[in-house]
């Protein structure tokens, strides 16, 4: 039997055994719990998205017919404008073909399109990350792109079974390397301005002096292309202002982002097809 | 024969379906920037109520299953459960701890503990910390006031849980409905 004094105090004995017994426990054997407890709740997670979908589903099931044929009528005027589209990227896909190897430059990293629905926002003051429905079973990897119509969303940071994670562009942990629109020279854009009720924005430093932008005047910023992660041209939102840093060598400043960012349902992947590069 | 103790697996699934709901919550709010954070509320009940073996062992796998989903150093909320866990389990036979109001104020201060030592943990990755406060507090405020509104039904859930596996909380002794 412990003394009174003994006792009282083993609830922290306890605590330390557990403090010491973690930090000498081997890291296989964490990564392999913290995956386990991963794919334990991923069931959990993805149900409550095919619940909504069900939901969205039964919903269109109760429109019109008219309402049906007005959608099919813009959906057909929408293939159409997309064929074209389509004829254009074929001829430009050939051009930057032609050109690679009459200039004898390496060539673009391509990339497959892997939609992907949204399982989970997950959107915090310390960070902001969302799950979506595929994993590994359609070869997502770690680091590739994730973009929706309106730009840039994230990074897929996790991959699981079914499901793989996205660091948004709206989080702290998220930097890159971008370019004022029409520019080439290289910034560094970060995430984390996120307040309640109002859009996302982020951070733009090592910005050229001779780059202006106001709220009324604002400047389109896009990825860059450089790190490789990113291919370059994609939009990520509007240099809404800048300032001298404290060196006085660049600038700094504050991009808005879209706002359909924490709404999002649908993205797309962008998997590398030569991931070795 | 020896009776197998559910009561570590009674509290763990209680807050799996907590975990799960306020994730749904956090889905929703996404688009207004609101985050809901109840991690006071995990513990409260397993360290007020349960044995402290089986309460731990409810607490560590709860740890685990929320560091599981959240980009933080693996083990992290784990530690923090258990200290706040055990701070609360040393202290727990002063108070009147089988009172749904003395659940409520323990779940609210875990909380609020939990809720700034994560802050202070992961505020340095913001490129604007100050800025980042603000909003921090704003979820801060928003997930004292949802354990406020979800703490009462939270505990009644977890005692009609026992009173339904027909054990009692803190003795593991089969108690007649």
């Amino acid at each position: 039997m412990f003394p009174k004094r003994f006792d009282q105090a083993r609830p922290f004995v306890t605590l330390g055994i557990i403090l010491l017994g973690w930090i000498f426990l081997p890291l296989a054997v964490k990564s392999f719990s913290r995956a386990t407890f991963f794919e334990i709740q991923a069931p959990l997670i993805v149900a409550d998205s095919f619940v909504r979908d069900l939901q969205t589903f039964w919903s269109n099931k109760a429109h019109s017919k008219e309402e049906l044929l007005k959608a099919g009528k813009e959906v057909s005027g929408l293939i159409a404008a997309y064929a074209s589209s389509n004829d254009r990227i074929a001829y430009l896909d050939a051009e930057v073909l032609r050109l690679e190897n009459l200039l004898n430059i390496p060539s673009m990293p391509d990339f497959r399109f892997e939609p992907a629905r949204v399982a989970r926002r997950d959107f915090s003051g310390w960070w902001q990350r969302m799950i979506i429905r595929k994993g590994s079973n359609y070869g997502i990897t770690v680091g590739a792109p994730v973009v929706f119509a309106g730009g840039v969303v994230g990074r897929i940071t996790e991959v699981h079974r079914y499901t793989s994670v996205v660091d948004l562009i709206t989080s702290p942990t998220l930097r890159l390397a971008a370019t004022v629109s029409g520019d080439t020279r290289p910034i560094s854009y970060q995430g984390g301005l996120n307040n309640s009720f109002t859009s996302p924005r982020g951070t733009v430093d090592f910005v050229p002096l001779d780059v202006y932008a106001t709220a009324a005047a604002s400047k389109h910023l896009v990825t860059s292309g450089l790190g490789g992660v990113f291919p370059p041209g994609l939009s990520i939102g509007d240099i809404t202002s800048l300032e001298s840093s404290a060196d006085g060598l660049f600038k700094s400043g504050e991009v808005q982002l879209d706002q359909r960012l924490g709404t999002l349902t649908e993205v797309t992947v962008l998997v590398p097809l030569n991931p070795e590069e | 024969m020896r009776r197998y103790d559910p009561r570590w697996l009674i509290v763990t699934s209680a807050n799996l379906l907590l975990w799960w709901l306020t994730g749904l919550a956090n889905h929703y709010s996404a688009g207004f920037a609101i985050h809901f954070y109840l991690g006071g509320l995990l513990i409260a009940y397993a360290a007020l109520r349960l044995d402290p073996k089986q309460g731990l062992i409810a607490t560590v796998l709860t740890g685990l299953m929320v560091d599981a989903l959240a980009p933080v150093p693996f083990g992290a909320s784990l530690l923090l459960y258990s200290l706040v866990h055990v701070t609360v389990l040393y202290g727990r036979q002063r108070f009147p701890r089988e009172g749904a109001v003395f659940g409520i104020v323990v779940a609210l201060l875990a909380n609020l503990f939990l809720f700034i030592a994560l802050s202070f943990l992961l505020v340095g990755a913001n490129p604007r910390p100050g800025n980042a406060w603000l909003r921090i507090f704003a979820d801060l405020f928003f997930s004292q006031l949802a354990i406020l509104v979800v703490a009462p039904w939270f505990i009644a859930l977890q005692d009609r849980a026992m009173e339904l596996a027909e054990i009692h909380p803190e003795t593991g002794r089969p108690v007649a409905r």
